[in-house]
């Protein structure tokens, strides 16, 4: 009897094992995936940086070390480009573009979600459409106006035709409209009014989704590459796309310059997502858990 | 491409409602007597290169020389310049003087006022500008008897060969191979001997022009046009692709990404490379200590004389003002004196338009001493063939939809003939 019960559960934990032999192979095997899609993603990073490194003689070496070392690159391509001027320069279009795109977002999606006035869809739909238009088919409207302006080779004249993000307005939007509407009603019984209901109640509840299109609107301003082109006229007033540019040439590209100014490029955005990733990874979480 | 080639209909669609092309064909003034300043369009001051230093030191030396003219620069990327070029005019800021690729040609003399030189400068002035330049250099920016353009930095095509390939592969790199029954048995030694890729030539890809598929066809006897009817699905068309279609199919013509054929010939895995002289100094450095560099000039159809085109860019006058119109002369005319092409050719790597320099002690000739890879270049000059660029308002989409079907037929599954015959006829109702 004893036996019996003692041999009872027996059965019952070789499934057990069984489960946990499963799971744990799975998290083995989700780990080395997990492993693997790292290496792939950091791969070529790694190789811009190696590769910045090597000589002209190396470059097309396939070692994954570089057999001769040297900062050559590096001097060659701070002496050939303005790099620390072309960052910040890239660094003020990009978060002025990103902070306007959001402020103007924000009030104006509030708008459209929350309110019903005249040609509301009208115009909800015309924005919808400026969203399919590319900004290839404006930019020549836009240069003549900025010419006419007289900004041309200017950050200023690199923001002005970013103020405003038709992606931007309708994300936001349609993150307001599936706000709780109890919440705001709360809010409105307590004594607030909108602009209070924007900014306290749903900007802090909307963080995620907000911070999300932060990223989104900052990744693409950096990378611009048409709109600088066409409106810069000097190396100093020009962003650091241009000036990584600049090292391919109708004489041979100088592979090892573009990478060291690729990767001095990349450095701020790397050093912005160390520092911010914490404050990034939540959002993106508390988004997702919303 | 579709991207630009739309930029390019929008800014003439401006363009053309503005009205602000007109061509002003006045004569420049007989000196200048106060200052002023013009502005320079030049795409080798958009790298950070040889290039741009070397075009900095010129014009520096230019405004020294000529106190009262200055000259503002504007570097725009050479595969963007003719928007940038459009979209200034639109907005009423034309350029004085721009260095622009041989392919806008007509469409800058018909569409964006680019002044005729023998008009701008009046016979001596014309005399004095172009008096010394080779004659064939001269005719490449011509349009019916009027020089456009002014030839300025330019190459040919050439055939750079690795001769330690061919050391392994039993050939020997003192006889490199002249023909192209010669290209095709040399390849198919280095695939079967050394393991890497035999030939490739850089006339596929998104930045290389038509120059040197227009150099092998031309050297075939064939044309991309007979003025306006487009010939290059031709009996000698035809034949031309066919021998590079046959070299893939024996896998001595390699088949490598087309965007970038030079970094495989860089890195030692290519045998032979068929592109332009201006990338000669690169590969040096890329070869350096780890392989041996050689040039050729480029191969023939059998006892055929070669017809080398040029690549490269030329200098365009759009002053309207008569004493801009004199200074953007006198800065052409500097560019390309005997100084000029001593800069241009030992600083930046591209083809001195004035043989007197070449033995000079005092100008070229030291660095030609050097650096004799260059006599193949300069033998090529005397069969310079200029590149055809192609007419109308469409006319960069009907040179992309030959380009395509050459690529295609080449390197594609499609039978060539069909390939090039309807590439043909459907680029044909883009002609004017």
């Amino acid at each position: 009897m004893t036996t019996d019960v003692l041999r009872a559960p027996r059965p019952m934990a070789r499934p057990l094992r069984r489960i946990s032999d499963k799971s744990g192979l799975d998290t083995a095997a989700g780990h080395v995936l997990m492993v693997l899609l790292s290496i792939l993603c950091l791969f070529p990073v790694y190789w811009m940086l190696a590769s910045s490194l090597r000589p002209a003689n190396a470059m097309f070496e396939t070692s994954l070390w570089p057999t001769s070392m040297s900062l050559d690159n590096y001097r060659q391509a701070l002496e050939a480009i303005p790099i620390g001027r072309m960052l910040v320069n890239t660094l003020v279009f990009s978060v002025v573009s990103t902070a306007f795109q959001l402020l103007t977002g924000l009030l104006a999606a509030f708008a459209f979600a929350r309110w019903t006035f005249a040609l509301d869809k009208l115009v909800y739909s015309a924005v919808a459409l400026t969203w399919l238009v590319p900004f290839q088919v404006v930019m020549i409207p836009n240069y003549l106006l900025i010419a006419q302006m007289g900004l041309l080779d200017s950050i200023v004249a690199l923001i002005l035709p970013n103020l405003v993000s038709a992606l931007a307005i309708l994300l936001l939007a349609q993150a307001m409209r599936s706000f709780p509407r109890e919440v705001i009603e709360a809010a409105r019984m307590d004594g607030a009014r909108n602009w209070r209901i924007l900014w306290e109640v749903m900007v802090p509840n909307l963080r995620g989704t907000i911070a999300s299109l932060a990223i989104l609107i900052f990744i693409s301003t950096w990378n611009e590459y048409f709109w600088p082109l066409l409106l810069s006229r000097t190396a100093e007033n020009s962003v650091i796309q241009i000036g990584i540019q600049m090292f391919m040439t109708a004489e041979g590209n100088q592979w090892g310059p573009l990478m060291a100014a690729s990767t001095l490029a990349s450095l701020p955005v790397l050093v912005i997502y160390v520092v911010l990733q914490r404050q990034v990874v939540q959002s993106f979480m508390k988004s997702g858990i919303r | 491409m579709r991207k630009r080639t739309f930029l390019g209909l929008a800014v003439a669609a401006v363009l053309g409602a503005a009205g602000t092309t007109g061509a002003a064909h006045a004569e420049m003034a007989a000196e200048i007597t106060k200052p002023v300043t013009i502005t320079f369009y030049n795409y080798n001051l958009a790298t950070a290169s040889a290039g741009a230093d070397a075009t900095r030191e010129m014009i520096a030396k230019f405004e020294q020389e000529n106190p009262l003219i200055k000259v503002k620069t504007v570097g725009v990327p050479s595969n963007d310049i003719i928007t940038r070029l459009q979209a200034d005019m639109a907005a009423g800021m034309q350029p004085d003087v721009a260095q622009l690729v041989f392919r806008d040609l007509i469409y800058l003399a018909s569409d964006l006022g680019a002044q005729p030189l023998e008009d701008l400068a009046g016979p001596k002035g014309y005399a004095a500008l172009t008096d010394g330049l080779i004659p064939r250099g001269v005719d490449l920016g011509k349009i019916n008897g009027k020089t456009y353009g002014l030839a300025y930095t330019f190459s040919t095509p050439i055939l750079y060969y690795n001769a330690d390939l061919f050391r392994k592969a039993g050939l020997d790199p003192e006889t490199p191979p002249k023909t192209w029954a010669e290209v095709k048995t040399a390849a198919e030694a280095i695939v079967a001997k050394t393991g890497v890729d035999g030939f490739f030539p850089g006339a596929y890809g998104p930045t290389d022009g038509t120059f040197v598929y227009q150099a092998i066809l031309m050297s075939n006897g064939g044309k991309v046009r007979d003025g306006n009817t487009l010939t290059f699905a031709d009996k000698n068309g035809i034949e031309a692709v066919q021998m590079l279609r046959d070299m893939v199919d024996s896998g001595a013509h390699a088949r490598l990404d087309p965007a970038n054929p030079q970094e495989a010939f860089a890195a030692g895995r290519l045998g032979m490379y068929l592109y332009t002289s201006a990338l000669q100094n690169s590969l040096s450095k890329s070869a350096d200590g780890k392989w041996e560099l050689r040039v050729t000039g480029m191969p023939a159809f059998g006892t055929k004389p070669t017809a080398p085109t040029n690549s490269g860019s030329a200098l365009y006058a759009f002053s309207q003002d008569p004493v801009k119109q004199r200074a953007a002369y006198e800065l052409m005319k500097f560019l390309t004196s005997d100084y000029g092409y001593t800069i241009i050719t030992s600083k930046i790597g591209y083809l001195p338009l004035r043989l007197n320099i070449v033995d000079d002690p005092k100008l070229l000739g030291p660095w030609t001493a050097t650096h004799p890879l260059i006599r193949p270049n300069l033998e090529q000059l005397s069969r310079l063939t200029p590149n055809v660029a192609f007419p109308g308002p469409n006319y960069r989409q009907a040179e992309a939809m030959m380009k395509e079907a050459v690529s295609e037929a080449v390197l594609g599954p499609n039978d060539v003939v069909k390939a090039l015959s309807e590439a043909q006829a459907n680029a044909q109702a883009l002609m004017p």
